[in-house]
């Protein structure tokens, strides 16, 4: 790629990711917020990280990998008994490595 | 001016985060090495996208060959789904002055999201402004993991799938540690659902955001007939 394009690309990626991040923020920013809408906000959250659990596990090529979900297995239960996100992602990481030596 | 208990409770939350960013943010500055992005640029790029999916991403259709306009629209899509965060972080920083709503909304991602959300849910001390350093200690891990792997190049050969499991391994903490009901089933059934179907569509760009969203409309009518039942 040449830096020409490089800083079309650049620059027009960037404007969407600022515009997707600030937009919705500033907008509703001090607002009152009907119920529903409350609602629908808090429902992010779970349906966000669910979203980026399956797409990561997911592989349309190969499908879904045991030892994916053996590792993510391990860090649900570390999940549980801990709460705590760098044991989770020490956990998970050590556990995917281990079963990737599994023939 | 920055408190100094401020910047403790923030790196304290940042760490996990920061940790995993250093992990992924080498590898995929060694991807942008190979399409002759160098440290500086590699910096740069990473303090302002500020997306490993969108600059994973990026790295690949460039070796790939792939026509510009693809690529925008590529990396763009991948980002949209930081609509729905910017949405739900809106009433946490309501009394914020502007710059600093505007700021923190700049820099959040989809971990400095979670890590964030769940803090202004369960802590009252939490603020926009430890809200903002916690994306920014994140912002510079990331940025100085690739400026390190840009540099280092291809001569460092790390196994890319089993550093980014730590950001899986974050997602499945963040979606586990929460509280569970009935609604929060169909929501979570739904989206992963949807983004399998999409994926396997070839969808790929489009799915988390788009599954997100199904989610989002499934609990909400999950919740409406549960409010139906309770009254009849």
């Amino acid at each position: 790629m040449s830096w020409g394009d490089f800083l079309v690309f650049y620059v027009c990626v960037l404007a969407v990711i600022l515009a997707c991040r600030c937009v919705p923020l500033l907008a509703l920013k001090g607002r009152e917020l009907s119920p529903r809408v409350s609602e629908a906000l808090g429902l992010i959250p779970p349906a966000a990280f669910a979203a980026l659990v399956a797409n990561d596990l997911f592989d349309p090529a190969g499908g879904l990998s045991w030892r994916q979900l053996a590792a993510a297995g391990a860090v649900v239960v570390v999940a549980r008994r801990t709460g705590s996100l760098i044991w989770c992602a020490l956990v998970g990481m050590a556990a995917y490595a281990l079963l990737t030596l599994v023939p | 001016m920055v408190a100094r208990s401020d910047l403790g409770c923030a790196l304290r939350a940042a760490l996990p985060v920061m940790l995993g960013y250093v992990t992924i943010g080498i590898p995929c500055g060694v991807m942008a090495a190979e399409v002759g992005i160098g440290p500086i640029a590699a910096f740069v790029v990473s303090a302002t996208f500020y997306s490993g999916a969108g600059q994973f991403m990026m790295a690949s259709l460039a070796l790939a060959g792939t026509p510009l306009a693809s690529m925008i629209a590529s990396v763009a899509l991948v980002s949209t789904r930081q609509v729905l965060y910017s949405a739900a972080l809106s009433p946490y920083v309501a009394r914020a002055p502007r710059p600093l709503a505007a700021l923190f909304a700049a820099t959040v991602t989809d971990e400095s999201f979670g890590v964030n959300l769940e803090r202004f849910v369960e802590d009252d001390s939490w603020t926009p402004a430890r809200a903002t350093l916690v994306n920014l200690l994140s912002m510079f891990s990331w940025a100085l993991a690739n400026a390190l792997g840009a540099l280092v190049g291809p001569a460092l050969a790390i196994p890319t799938t089993i550093m980014s499991f730590a950001m899986t391994s974050i997602f499945v903490c963040l979606l586990v540690s929460r509280r569970w009901s009935a609604v929060t089933v169909a929501v979570v059934a739904t989206s992963a659902l949807t983004v399998v179907a999409l994926k396997a569509l070839g969808l790929g760009s489009l799915s988390v955001l788009l599954g997100a969203v199904a989610g989002v409309c499934a609990g909400l009518v999950a919740g409406a007939r549960g409010r139906g039942e309770a009254r009849a």
